[in-house]
Formats: C-alpha cells, structure tokens, sequence
C-alpha cells in the first residue's frame, strides 16, 4: 500500500516538474516551426554524392551523382529514372528543356540530349573543353549559369599541391604559378570563364580558389563563391565583373600582359593593391568553412519572406546563408545571416535550387570532405517568423529592418545587440586568425514608428572590417523570437 | 630507535609488486613511435594501430594536405563529444587549436599548416580503445582512428566501427577477373548493361578518358582530349572504387589484360605523311549503348564507331570522313601484335592511304 502511495505522489510531482519544465525549457521559438525539412527517397544502391540538381520544365527534379548517374525523379509517382550515364565528377547542371541538359563534368561541358523521346539521352555533345585539365584531383569545375543574353558562366578549380599532376596532361604546361599551394599550371586554371553564343570560351575574371560555385541574383549579377585556403582568409562570397582578380595570384600568369614572375612573389600589398575584394566574407568554422551554390529566392513569396534575396549553402553548417547585399561607395558589400530551417536539416549542402513550387530542394554532398549525403526538400508551412530583412549601414552604425513589428522594451535593449569587429588578413598563408578584435559598444537605438526598423549607433565605424553581431531576445508583441541571431557585415567601406 | 619506513605489510606488497613488473613483461614500459601522415580528403593515412598498455607512444603528424589539420587522442569513447566540445568553442577555437579544456584530451598537436609536422609523446597504461581525431571544425566526424592499447588480435577492419566508413568499406569493385563470371555487385542504383562507359581517369591517357566495355570481358579506352583509341584489353573492364572515393585523385584501374596500345602517338595524318592534323573532340552518340565518336581532324569530321569482331578476336574500327578532300594517312605500328585490314585503300609499311573524298573505312584489328 505504501509503495502505491508513493508511486502517486512520484507520478503527480513528476506531472508538474514536466510542465513546468517545459514551460520554462522549451524554444521559445523554433525554425521548424516555420519550415518542414523532408528526405527524398533515393533508389536502392544509389551512393548520393549530389553533384548538381535542377528542375525540368515538365516539374521532373534532375540529379547528377559522383558516381556519373544522372537520375529524374518524379514526385508524384515517387520514381527515379536513369537519363544519363558515365560522366567523370558532374558538379553542375543547366536545364535546357525536359530532354536536354548542360553538365559541367571534369574534362568538358556536354549537352546531354534525348535526341529519340525514349527519356533516356543518347547524345553527349562537347560544348566546350577549350580549357587545361592537368589530371590533379582538384581541378573541379563548376557551372554553367546562364546570363540574360544567353552566354554561360564556368569556373575552374586551381590545382593542389597535395597531389601531383598527370603524365599526359590536356592544355599547354606553365610551371610558374607551382610554388605556393594552390597552382594553374594549365590555362585558365583560377579563372571564370564566358563562354560566348559563338562557341567561344573567354577568360573573364581571375583570382579564384575552389570557386563551388556560381550564381546570379535577382538583379543579374554574377556572384562566385570561395573557399576558406591559401590567400583566402576566410571564405568568401564574391561579385565577379570581366577583368578583375579577386585574391588568389596563382591564375594571374594567364593574364595578358602580365609578367613573367611567379605570382606569389610579388608583394603582398602589390597584390592587394590589384585585387577586388569580396562583398561578404563568411566567418570561419562557427559560421561557414566551405560555402557552395548561391541561387536566388524567385518563389515570389512562396518560400516565405525573402523573395528575390540571395542564399548560399554551406558544406558544414545544417542551414542555408541569406546574403544582404547593398551598393557603398561604388561596390557591393553587406551582411550575411544563417538561414536555419530545424534540425532534421543536414550538412553537406552542395547544391540548392528553387522548385516550381516554390519549395527549396538541397542536394548533399562529402566528396571525401566532412559533408553528408541525399537529397532534401524544405517548404514554407506559411507563417512569417521575426528575422533580419536587411542590414544596411549607414553613417554613424546599422539599421536593421526586420520581418514583423518589434516589441519595444526589448527592441530597444542595449544588451540585446552584441558587436565586435575584427578583420582577416590578406597572405598567402592558409586561412587567417582574426585580428584586432574589439567589442564595439551600441550607443544608441532608435525604433521607428512601424517598429520594424532599428537603427544602432555604434562607437566606432571602421572600413576593413567585419562587423559581427550577436543578438539576444529580440522579440514580437506575439513572442516571436529571433532565432537567427548572428549576423556578419562585411564592411569594405564606409558611407560618405 | 627507529621505526621502520613501510610496515611488514607494505613492504610484502612492494615486494610482489616489484616481482611483478621485473616477471610479467608487458607491464614493462616501452616507447613506440608512430608516423600518421594526412591523406586527401579528410583521412588519416593510418585508420587503426596497436600499442601494448603501459606504452610511450609518440605520433608525429605529417600535414601533407591542402587544408590544416591536428591529431587529438582522447579517452575511449570519448571522440564525439571532444568534437562537439571543439565545435562550440567558435571563435575561440583558433587561438585554443580548437582542442577544448577537457579531461577527454589525453593528448594533441597545434594545428598544423599543409606542409608542416608536429610530434607529440604520451603514456598509455590501460587496455582500451583510444580515439585520435582531427577536431578542426567540421573534419572531426570522418577524420579519425583508433589506437588500440592491447594485447590481443584487434576486429577484422570491414567490421571495426573505431575507424572511419572509407576505411571499412572496399567499395564495389566493377567486374569480375578474367576467366571469373561471377556477377559483380552494380555500383549503381540499376543493373549493369552493356556496352557500359565511364568518363573517369584512366591510366596510360589523357585526362579526358573514354572507357567502354562492349562486353563484360572486352573494353577499351578512347583519349577524349587527344582523339584517338589509346588501348584495348580483355578480360574484364573496370575497378572504380578508388577514383570515386572521396576527391576523386586516384586513377581507375583496368581489370583484365591490355593486348593492345597505339604506340604511334596519334595515327592519322592529312594529305603527307609527316602532316600531323590539329584535332577537336565533338562528343558522342549513343546507338543502343554502343558509342560512335565524333572529332575533327583539321576542318575533317570524324565519326568511330568500334565493335567486336566474332569470336573476341579483335576490334573493328568503322570510321565515316566528311570535308576529307585531301588523302588521309593512318599510321600502324608493326610490332604491335594486331593484323589489320581495311575494307579501302591498302597498307604500305604499316600505312594505310585513305583516297580523299572516301566517305567511310572499316578497319579490322586481330589480335
């Protein structure tokens, strides 16, 4: 009887502990609440080292693998169907109608045709290979993108030291760029390239890493990605325009009229003087290590609030990153900010693409590197949730603009913004530490009338820096939190 | 009078324990030096090693990567949660190594820039598993091993879950070896059929390779770069399961025998023998999985298509010329084992002449 007793009052006390708890423990607001993350079922055997993804204009998604395949998946029926075979590392896809392709594989662009309606291509046509292949692995290459006049958008990988080169190789043999880490010892290695309706293939841009990959935004702009390394203090999130050098010298020997010097060589504020700086820079390890494909919000509202906004994924991180960008001084820079979905989310995320729709649909990656595998589909259940809209400077600090009305007592808590700034260093070691780091203490916030704007006085403004907020329990009348709550701006200048 | 240091009873102790160590030997301490260097693609190049306990046991770590890296030994079990505690040191980790204040950590390197090598010395005395791991942000989950401090056989590898899935997994070797019929596992999501190709990097070619298998015992490998047949070989087609592991860097290999390699360098020449023509890679069509090739040699368009004559005795080259308006020369070596006969034009030394305007030779090669 006692025993009884006591399991009651056990049971009842544990009743009120759980409640309370989860009134006290719970999120208080939760990315998973506003989005749904769901794996596709992949076919039996299926090793899904996502390469590239796309859709059809008939709604079929497209796939390429590591291993070759390129596979069509229908939603309704469920099914994978084979469309294409043999290809050597596709890492990126252009989808020209429901029976014909553009894939970026290691030795070429091929369009990959249907030419018989049987859903299975037979036609495997080199676009362009006008390009060097040395045979070292990490020679990757990316793309195609389209422009609004029809030219395509590659990037091609510099070499590793890490492995040697091929006997036999594919280009003429440059060994000047080989000291240093990464190398270009076959053309337009480090470089974009255009490629004209014509069929020709034209350096267009140098300076790359491990550019995974390319992308233009609402406006038509060409953003390229890059990889945390040698020259890279970071990894970064580049606008490309014809003729510039964005950081890494090795491609620089195949520019016209450069000297015959080894890149690495020159000085380093003689680089520096050359080069273009990104638009934003990812903070290494807690907030990118390898970021990949920048697409750009084109569901018209149907992936929540943020239509016509750029994302980036990212290789490490379980969510997607919502680029900011805005025009200082003749250039672009901005914010960045983690896009979180919940956390069924996974790592890995190589490849994004927009559905008809409107869903996002991420196709995973390791390639030997951390990451992981499969295909995942995220949509929007359709509730707005409080999160940064935009970021912009202005002359004295930020104004932050955000998605719902703020509650005004914590909005304008100054212990509710955290800033530091610290700056990455320009060399040609790997990576950078962060220097000069320095809290820099908000003096004062204003909120504006409709209280979706913050505007935040900071101490000290300084070009050259990025300005790293953490924000604290920024809140709605409705309690919605900001969940969101770091966001780094990359300030390459100041306002006038 | 003085009183004795130990009491009787400690001192018997002290006695066995010293016949102990002097007469169970593996309890003698002992220094063991263990290089790991790093591999490509987030990998120890040692997955597994065995100490006896009560070891001295000094790794150096040789970066030869492109990325930086450091080892961390941990307490048994313990790999996970020193990574996820390495992880939620942010931005600190750089300063700190990205090793956490842990008494997890038994011991680790700096982290050490590609090129650069660290060694680091501890002391293992108990039995167990011990993790060592790079904790760099985000290579902790796949780039690890395990040192086992034991006395024993250690699991057989395919099953040891202390080391990572690239180690245990031998990944679907193609075909079987010559005179083997056995159905090899498809590394696909389909079953193999055949004619079968893969663009992959292929020993003895150019970078951009072609190899076809047209049957499961008879493949060969076009050089998509250069435009022209390389080898053939019998007895199986391809192992792929080291190019596709992680970055790709390692080359395909052929399961089989090559009975066949074009020695000249590139046969064709155009309009004199010494002409040798500048060549384009067009692509390729595919007749129910049998491909035909298309190049250019000048401004002269090429389509190969190869088959098998009968019996496996051999490839037939069937080519078709467009814009061919002046002779065209393909060029054998004699000593190349393969009698070849074409149904136009003759051999002279090892030369075929192919009239201009000829619009399509069919080119034998017996083995």
């Amino acid at each position: 009887m006692k025993t009884i007793r006591y399991i009651i009052v056990f049971a009842i006390a544990l009743l009120f502990a759980q409640n309370s708890f989860a009134k006290y423990y719970a999120p208080k607001d939760s990315a998973a609440d506003y989005y749904s993350v769901e794996n596709i079922p992949l076919p039996d055997g299926l090793i899904a080292e996502t390469g590239a993804i796309g859709f059809m204009p008939d709604g079929r998604f497209i796939a390429c693998f590591h291993r070759g395949e390129i596979m069509t998946y229908n939603r309704k029926t469920k099914k994978w169907k084979l469309f294409a075979e043999g290809l050597h590392d596709p890492l990126g896809i252009l989808v020209v109608n429901d029976r014909e392709i553009l894939i970026m594989q290691r030795p070429e662009l091929t369009r990959i045709r249907d030419t018989d309606g049987d859903g299975v291509a037979d036609d495997y046509e080199t676009v362009t290979d006008d390009f060097g292949l040395s045979g070292n692995y990490h020679e990757f290459a990316f793309g195609p993108v389209a422009d609004k006049q029809g030219n395509l958008y590659i990037a091609l990988n510099l070499a590793s030291n890490g492995a040697g080169i091929r006997k036999e190789i594919r280009g003429k043999y440059d060994s000047l760029s080989r000291p240093g880490r990464m190398y270009s010892c076959v053309p337009y290695r480090g470089w974009i390239m255009k490629l004209t309706k014509d069929g020709k293939l034209h350096p267009y841009a140098v300076g790359f890493r491990s550019p995974n990959s390319l992308g233009f935004d609402a406006q038509g702009r060409l953003f390229v990605s890059d990889n945390q390394g040698d020259w890279l203090g970071t990894s970064k999130l580049f606008h490309v325009e014809e003729g510039k050098f964005y950081g890494h010298p090795a491609g620089l020997i195949w520019k016209e009229d450069f000297p015959r010097v080894v890149p690495i060589t020159l000085p380093v504020a003689k680089l520096d003087s050359m080069r273009t700086k990104e638009s934003f820079q990812f903070p290494h390890g807690y907030f990118a290590n390898s970021p990949t494909q920048p697409i750009w919000d084109n569901t018209k509202g149907k992936f929540g609030p943020f239509a016509g906004q750029m994302i980036v994924g990212d290789m490490d991180h379980k969510y997607v990153m919502r680029i900011l960008p805005e025009e200082v001084g003749g250039a672009l820079q901005g914010a960045c900010i983690p896009m979180n979905f919940g956390s069924k989310m996974r790592i890995g995320n190589n490849r994004l693409v927009f559905a008809p729709d409107g869903s996002l649909w991420v196709g995973q990656n390791d390639h030997g590197w951390a990451g992981s595998r499969g295909i995942q589909h995220i949509s929007w259940k359709g509730k707005t949730h409080l999160d940064i809209m935009a970021m912009n400077l202005t002359k004295t600090g930020f104004d932050l603009t955000f998605t719902l009305p703020l509650n005004e007592e914590a909005a304008k808590d100054l212990a509710n913004y955290k800033f530091k700034r610290f700056y990455y260093e320009y060399h040609q070691a790997y990576g950078s530490k962060q220097f000069d780091v320095q809290d820099v203490p908000v003096k004062s916030i204003k909120l504006s009338a409709d209280r979706k704007k913050v505007s935040l006085e900071l101490a000290e403004m300084k070009a050259g820096y990025v300005y790293e907020l953490r924000t604290g329990d920024i809140k709605t009348n409705d309690e919605k939190y900001l969940f969101n709550n770091l966001i780094c701006y990359s300030l390459n200048k100041l306002r006038d | 009078m003085l009183k004795p240091v130990l009491s009787i009873k400690l001192r018997f102790l002290c006695l066995i324990l010293f016949l102990c160590s002097a007469y169970y030997p593996l309890s003698a301490q002992q220094d063991t030096t263990i290089v790991i260097k790093v591999l490509g693609g987030l990998q120890f190049d040692l997955p597994r090693f065995a100490v006896k306990p009560n070891t001295r046991v000094t790794i150096t770590l040789d970066n030869h990567d492109d990325m930086a890296h450091n080892l961390v030994v941990t307490q048994p079990n313990s790999r996970v949660k020193v990574v996820d505690d390495a992880l939620k040191l942010a931005e600190k980790g750089a300063k700190m190594d990205y090793v956490p204040n842990s008494p997890l950590v038994i011991a680790h390197t700096k982290i050490l820039d590609p090129g650069r090598m660290e060694s680091i010395t501890f002391l293992v005395d108990k039995e167990g598993t011990y993790p060592y791991v790079c904790t760099y942000p985000g290579h902790g989950y796949v780039m690890y091993g395990a040192m086992y401090v034991t006395t024993k056989p250690l699991p057989p590898i395919e099953k040891d879950l202390n080391v990572p899935e690239a180690h245990r997994q031998k990944t679907g070797a193609m075909t079987g070896h010559a005179g083997h019929q056995m159905a090899a596992p498809s590394p696909h999501p389909y079953p193999l059929k055949y004619p079968l190709h893969y663009r992959t990097f292929m020993p003895d070619c150019g970078p951009a390779a072609i190899a076809v298998a047209l049957t499961e015992t008879e493949s060969y490998c076009f050089d998509a770069g250069k435009c022209y047949l390389r080898y053939a070989w019998s007895g199986g087609f391809v192992d792929n399961s080291e190019q596709w592991k992680g970055n790709g860097s390692k080359l395909t290999k052929i399961v089989g025998d090559v009975y066949w390699r074009d020695n000249t360098g590139f046969p064709f020449k155009v309009g004199t023998i010494d002409n040798t023509p500048e060549v384009h890679f067009k692509g390729y069509h595919f007749t129910n999985r049998l491909p035909t090739f298309r190049y250019l040699l000048n401004t002269i368009e090429v389509k190969e298509t190869l088959t098998l004559l009968p019996n496996g005795a051999g490839l037939s080259r069937t080519f078709t010329f467009k814009n061919n308006k002046q002779s065209l020369f393909f060029v054998t070596k004699a000593d190349d084992g393969i009698t070849y006969k074409s149904s136009v034009g003759k051999f002279d030394n090892g030369i075929l002449k192919i009239p201009a305007g000829t619009q399509k030779v069919t080119l034998t090669m017996k083995k």
